[in-house]
């Protein structure tokens, strides 16, 4: 039986070296970046330490869960599963360390922010795995929190006393409950897309997914940073580790020379894929996906490079901008949406090529399609009272601090509608008996909402208007 | 075809979910237009201008496009999905009633055949067999009873009937919501900034218009500002504003608070917030190094603004005139601004005879007075204290306690809605036409429905094995007789 399975795995296993070395190649990189985080120093159970810790340990599960995501060995998860764990003590230890020096929760700015979410979403990984027995989450998961912890890395890490405005309980609730929420949507979304993967969803509607993934990054990105050519970057002052600002709330803008032009060049290279699977399926030309096939190779290529291009000119040399006179540096911790896009489309980009390698292989490890469904439905449960509750706590959070419990601020609007979308889901599911597909699309359209009021309310769209106004 | 029939035509489209979803979709989507659009309430108007030309600013704004929110065609389109929420209400809600009011305890064959959910049991005893169900029932948490319909007997159990009025709760949550937010803040509410400078006391606001310009408005009272400041961490960065403010109200005082950010002061509904704060530009005070040109003593004093203060040999100094940042434009000296950058100082130092000589400073090109046939050299010792004045905004939401009332509501119907669900089962003896028993049981929820399911098929079994084995076991043992 045992042998069969080998024999099984045989024609696969120089796609396995290909994703080992890939990686191998990404942890390098990832090991490249932490040179330029700073210097630990104080206490050996203090937080930077802790919080290396559990970036090392959270690399190392990543790596087996997507080793045995590759490989299919079952010894993999329980070695990734007590990593897991490791990190998650280190993590929390970090939190605890973090709370004892401020005096107060961790969630007033980015970095503590994204301390707390990856906190909750190691937690909920370890919970989807013992509970559920959903061994395959930490494949998608863990990645997400490497990227995260690693770009607390490079953002501004001291700990700042608040702002009169952020001395709120409310905030506090808030922000806690908003980081719980979404790391709940972020766990239905892995779900639901497994739930495609058992479903019998084609391959090449996730070759479509992904690529639609990354024409929105990098149309966002080139949308609000283009410059005739050159990719506009925050300027940054490494000795002050803060952001150049032109006045108040205008931070200035580097250009970056013809980095604009790789980029669009990494855009049509992902419009490809996607423009030659909508023609395969009008025309019912199964040729034409093989193409596109070839073509999502192209792309994840190409990013690559384009991330390991900016990486080295953001951290060698500085830029001019057409406001300001003299140049300027720039870094990671000032251009955090560039980063988390460009590594998102890459992650995004090596979860695909997983798949077209190893999908037999995957869709034995998982839980069955119906199991899936069912506990994307029971986290959506539990994501959308969390959600009720962030808005109504933030609400009542503006209505002590601004005067005003609605605004309007595209923060909020986009918040409400997040949660219609899930209303939306949570109706027809109950309602209306939808389930399957429908409710898993419907889910995968929930997180894609989150995302962007997580991160495109906050960069993309001031960046529309700061581009407007230039 | 005529008036009746048109309204029962819009009755109709009203009444469907299909049009609130469509609806609440529209909304949904108009929102997400207005964070595209930079919206009148929330950005500077020159942020617009440098960010639309002209044509497009004056079409955005003809459109209703940068206020969508409070634009006429969205209150249109709130207004008919609240609208529909009402007519769905009113046309589902004498059903619900009646399954809350008047349960279906027996179920007749119609009902029965109508049921998604059934199982049918040949069995040998059917009094027993009812027993055996109701037993099993209870175990699976249904408590029966015992329910008789023209002689017939049957069980009856239901759970969490409530449930059936979530949907109107949910509904009723959002019309509060809207009237709260629509109907009473965005007419009778209003929000409002005003800088008061200490020790004045002023009631008039300005409010933001959604044209780029602003108007004004007078407060039923007044707001005296007794003082303002900010705290500050070690590092220099900010940790409290704080104004003490006393409202006067036809002469009298009414209230006195020291509000912080987050600490809202409220009177009579109307609620007042600190803002930002400010120099106004005026003097307060001044210190100053006094030098006899003699090379007597070194004193240093303090002048109030429109006060004298007194010099060792008797001469006494008074600020003249203050402009917090000059320009000198024809010989003449003009205020640039508010801000403290470049001060001009005009003293005045009144002599034992009464007479007062005019000397200017300007301390950041010379830090002293340069006349030389006078007693002293003055230069300013320290940073001149100007009049704060404290930025409030002032808030009048009387439609926020339906709006809170709204969100508690929510809260609950939307626990009751997704998680609750009313369930209901029956078991009755029918007759299988041949003169045998069938034990029949069915059931349905009105949510949920695969929930349920694993449930029902839970009894479906314990049925089964319960009484198949005992009618199994009934029949071995007549054949045990027979034989015998």
């Amino acid at each position: 039986m045992s042998q069969a399975r080998v024999e099984q795995q045989r024609p696969a296993s120089g796609a396995v070296l290909l994703v080992l070395v890939g990686l191998g190649i990404a942890f390098a990189l990832l090991v490249a970046l932490l040179a330029a985080a700073k210097a630990h120093t104080g206490p050996i159970y203090g937080e930077a330490n802790m919080l290396y810790a559990a970036l090392v340990l959270y690399t190392g599960a990543a790596t087996l869960y997507m080793g045995y995501g590759v490989t299919g060995i079952e010894r993999y998860v329980s070695a990734a599963s007590l990593l897991t764990a490791l990190g998650f003590a280190a993590n929390t230890a970090a939190v605890a360390h973090r709370w004892s020096v401020a005096g107060r929760p961790p969630f007033s700015n980015m970095y503590e922010m994204l301390l707390s979410f990856v906190w909750t979403l190691a937690l909920l990984t370890l919970i989807a795995e013992r509970a559920y027995k959903v061994k395959i989450i930490g494949s998608i998961t863990m990645p997400i929190t490497v990227v995260s912890v690693i770009l607390m890395q490079l953002l501004p890490s001291e700990v700042r006393p608040l702002v009169p405005a952020l001395q709120s309980t409310w905030l506090q609730v808030h922000v806690t409950l908003a980081m719980l929420s979404y790391a709940a949507c972020a766990v239905s979304f892995a779900l639901a897309m497994m739930f495609l993967i058992q479903d019998n969803m084609k391959t090449e509607g996730f070759q479509a997914i992904t690529a639609t993934g990354m024409i929105a990054v990098y149309a966002g990105m080139l949308i609000t940073r283009f410059r005739s050519g050159n990719l506009a970057v925050t300027a940054y002052d490494l000795e002050s580790k803060s952001e150049v600002m032109i006045s108040r709330g205008h931070p200035l803008f580097v250009q970056i020379p013809d980095l604009g032009w790789l980029y669009l060049l990494v855009l049509v290279s992902a419009i490809v894929p996607l423009v030659l699977y909508v023609a395969a399926q009008v025309k019912k030309d199964r040729s034409l996906f093989d193409v596109a096939s070839k073509g999502m190779f192209v792309t994840i290529l190409l990013q690559v490079v384009g991330l390991a291009i900016f990486v080295t000119r953001v951290k060698n040399g500085r830029y001019g901008a057409p406001e300001a006179d003299g140049l300027y540096a720039t870094a990671m911790p000032a251009n955090p949406f560039l980063l988390a896009g460009i590594v998102g489309g890459i992650v995004a980009g090596l979860l695909y090529l997983l798949l077209l390698w190893r999908r037999e292989g995957l869709q034995k490890m998982m839980p069955s399609a119906d199991k899936l469904d069912t506990v994307t439905y029971k986290i959506i449960c539990i994501a959308f009272p969390l959600l009720t509750l962030m808005i109504a706590a933030g609400a009542y959070w503006a209505n002590q601090a601004w005067g005003s419990y609605w605004s309007w601020d595209p923060k909020e609007t986009w918040a409400a509608i997040t949660w219609l979308v899930y209303a939306g889901y949570l109706h027809m599911r109950i309602t209306r008996g939808w389930k399957g597909r429908r409710a898993a699309w419907f889910a995968i359209l929930g997180f894609a909402v989150v995302i962007f009021t997580f991160f495109g309310v906050t960069y993309l769209l001031p960046g529309l208007h700061a581009y407007a106004a230039g | 075809m005529g008036l009746k029939s048109i309204w029962t035509k819009i009755y109709q489209t009203l009444s469907s979910v299909r049009t609130g979803i469509f609806l609440i979709i529209v909304v949904g989507v108009f929102s997400a237009i207005g964070t595209v659009i930079l919206q009148r309430p929330t950005s500077e108007p020159s942020d617009l201008q440098r960010a639309y030309s002209p044509e497009t600013l004056l079409w955005l704004d003809r459109l209703g496009l940068t206020d969508i929110y409070h634009a006429s065609w969205f209150l249109v389109l709130v207004c008919l999905f609240c609208l529909c929420l009402i007519f769905v209400s009113l046309d589902r809600w004498p059903n619900a009633w009646k399954v809350y009011a008047n349960p279906v305890r027996f179920a007749t064959a119609p009902f029965r055949a109508s049921l998604p959910q059934s199982v049918k049991i040949p069995v040998k005893d059917g009094v027993a067999a009812l027993s055996v169900a109701e037993s099993i029932l209870g175990r699976v948490g249904f408590k029966a009873e015992r329910v008789t319909n023209n002689g017939e007997t049957g069980l009856f159990a239901e759970k969490q009937r409530f449930s059936v009025f979530a949907v109107y709760l949910v509904h009723l949550s959002l019309l509060f919501i809207c009237a709260g937010y629509y109907l009473v803040d965005s007419t009778i509410g209003y929000r409002g900034y005003i800088q008061v400078p200490e020790g004045q006391a002023l009631s008039q606001i300005l409010l933001r218009d959604n044209r780029g310009g602003e108007t004004k408005k007078m407060l039923p009272f007044q707001i005296r500002c007794d003082g303002a400041g900010m705290e500050a961490y070690a590092d220099g960065s900010p940790k409290k504003w704080w104004s003490n403010l006393t409202l006067i109200e036809n002469g009298r005082e009414v209230v006195a608070k020291k509000i912080v950010v987050n600490d809202p002061l409220s009177y009579k509904g109307i609620r007042i917030y600190q803002s930002s704060m400010g120099d106004t530009g005026e003097l307060k005070s001044l210190v100053l190094t006094a030098t006899p040109s003699n090379g007597g003593i070194v004193e240093t004093v303090k002048v109030p603004q429109n006060g004298k203060a007194a010099l060792a040999d008797g001469e006494s100094v008074s600020v003249l005139r203050w402009i917090p940042n000059y320009y000198i434009q024809d010989n003449e000296i003009f205020k640039k601004s508010d801000d403290l950058e470049n001060p001009a100082i005009q003293l005045g130092l009144t002599d034992l005879k009464g007479e007062t000589k005019k000397l200017w400073m300007f301390p950041v090109q010379l830090n002293r007075t340069k006349d030389e046939d006078v007693s002293y050299v003055f230069s300013l010792a320290g940073q001149p204290q100007m009049v704060q004045f404290t930025g409030l905004q002032v808030s009048y939401q009387p439609g926020q306690f339906e709006v809170w009332i709204g969100v508690v509501l929510m809260a609950f119907g939307l626990m009751i809605a997704f998680y609750t669900q009313h369930t209901r089962v029956w078991a009755t003896v029918i007759s299988d036409g041949k003169g045998g028993q069938i034990l029949w049981a069915g059931g349905t929820t009105n949510k949920n429905r695969d929930r349920f399911q694993a449930k029902f098929e839970q009894i479906k079994a314990a049925l089964q094995e319960e009484l198949g084995g005992a009618a199994q076991a009934n029949k071995n043992s007549e054949n045990t007789l027979t034989k015998a």
